[in-house]
Parts: C-alpha cells; sequence; structure tokens
C-alpha cells in the first residue's frame, strides 16, 4: 500500500523537489498542482490521502485553498499540512488557527520529508 | 506493512535527480538574486516602492524557501536575512542597501558553487 499527496505550490522548484523527494524516497504517489485553483480540482478528481500546501501563492492563496477544501464535502476529510517559508512565530500562530493538521517549514530535507509527513499525520 | 518511510540510507539516484533540478532550475535562482540586486538603489535613497518591496520580497522568499532543500542551507539564511531587509525599511536605508547588495553577491557565489 503506498500513499497519494497532492502538492500545491505555485513554485515549479519546490514543487518538482517534493515530488522526487516523496516518489524517490517514500515510493508515494504524487499528483500537482500549480494553484490554488487547480489544487481544488485535482483533490476532486485524486481524492489524495494528504494535501501539501503552500501558503503564499497569487491568486487563491494557501488558506484560503485550505477552507475551500474544508467545505466541498467530497474533499472536507482530506488532511492538509501547510508548507511555509514563514519562520516567524505570529505567522506559525496563525496558520495554526486555520485548523490545518499540520505545518512544515521550507526549505525541507528532501531525505525526509516523507517522513515529517507520516509522523504529522500519524502515518504507521 | 508499513508504508512508514525509512529515509536511511539514500535511494539510489536521488543525489543524482537533485542535480538535475537543480541544473534545470539555476537560471531562476540567478533571476530571483538579480532582482535583489534591484533592491539597492532605491533602498539606499528612500525610493522603494511599496510594490518593487514586495517583489524582492518575494524573491527573496522564494530563494529562502528552496536553497536549504538543494544543500545550501548558508543560502536560505542570507535570503531570510534580505527579506527582513526589504520589508523593514521604508526610508532611506543605505547601510541596510549595502548589505542587500553583499547578500547577493554571496548568492551568487553559492549558487555557482553549487555546480
Amino acid at each position: 500500500m503506498s500513499h497519494r499527496i497532492l502538492i500545491i505550490d505555485d513554485e515549479d522548484d519546490i514543487r518538482e523537489v517534493a515530488a522526487l523527494s516523496l516518489e524517490t524516497v517514500a515510493g508515494w504517489d504524487v499528483v500537482t498542482a500549480n494553484s490554488g485553483a487547480q489544487g481544488l480540482l485535482r483533490a476532486v478528481e485524486h481524492l489524495p490521502d494528504a494535501v501539501l500546501l503552500d501558503v503564499m501563492m497569487p491568486g487563491m492563496d494557501g488558506p484560503t485553498t485550505f477552507r475551500e477544501i474544508r467545505k466541498n464535502p467530497v474533499t472536507a476529510h482530506i488532511p492538509v499540512i501547510l508548507l511555509t517559508a514563514k519562520v516567524q512565530s505570529n505567522d506559525q500562530r496563525r496558520f495554526a488557527d486555520l485548523g490545518v493538521n499540520a505545518i512544515l517549514f521550507k526549505p525541507f530535507d528532501p531525505l525526509t520529508l516523507a517522513q515529517q509527513i507520516s509522523d504529522a499525520l500519524g502515518w504507521k | 506493512m508499513s508504508t512508514k518511510p525509512q529515509p536511511n540510507p539514500e535511494p539510489p539516484g536521488l543525489a543524482e535527480a537533485l542535480d538535475r533540478l537543480w541544473r534545470q532550475f539555476m537560471p531562476q535562482m540567478y533571476d530571483r538574486v538579480a532582482v535583489l540586486d534591484t533592491v539597492v538603489g532605491p533602498l539606499a535613497t528612500g525610493a522603494l516602492a511599496d510594490a518593487h518591496r514586495d517583489a524582492v520580497a518575494a524573491a527573496a522568499h522564494n530563494l529562502a524557501g528552496i536553497l536549504g532543500s538543494f544543500g545550501l542551507p548558508e543560502g536560505t539564511v542570507l535570503a531570510r536575512e534580505a527579506e527582513t531587509i526589504c520589508s523593514q525599511h521604508s526610508e532611506a536605508a543605505p547601510a541596510a542597501a549595502a548589505r542587500v547588495a553583499e547578500i547577493a553577491m554571496h548568492l551568487r557565489y553559492l549558487i555557482e558553487s553549487r555546480r
């Protein structure tokens, strides 16, 4: 059994390094989207086991995308992990208040990203 | 069967694949550093427009978010410093401008040395 992860990030390099990491290190199935709007469509289409969601994106940002995922009964149950380069504590509190399942920080280590996701979501 | 990943040892091919991505995205890294350069003059004279400040802070933020993943943690630290500087100064700040110029030069060196 493997996990399917949806990565939503407008930055090509982040998206591709994260996808490479999860596919190569953990053998997970990865779906990607380059915007919040595209991510919502992909979430419905692929029903991933978790979403790795960038915070700062043009158009629909991460928090708005998260709320839309939760609003839709089809995707509301999917765990969402925010991925952010914001390290200040007030930003972290603001993101935690959204009700996301976890927050991970950029830059991530490609060797341990899958482990961090597993730990954050309690996957055995 | 457990699906929990075992991170060590490094999976075969990961380093090579990361190197390929680095080469693919290196021009983007240089482009972002070039955006940092554009802030030096306006920051020194207090003529930095809000939209320009936001664009430079975004470029620094993006660099901070990726360089460490490519094995350049010092680049992440420097880019974060540039992001903070650009976000904090609205008045003429020659010393801050000089620091951003230094950071941009150092980032170029780090990117070049990752080749």
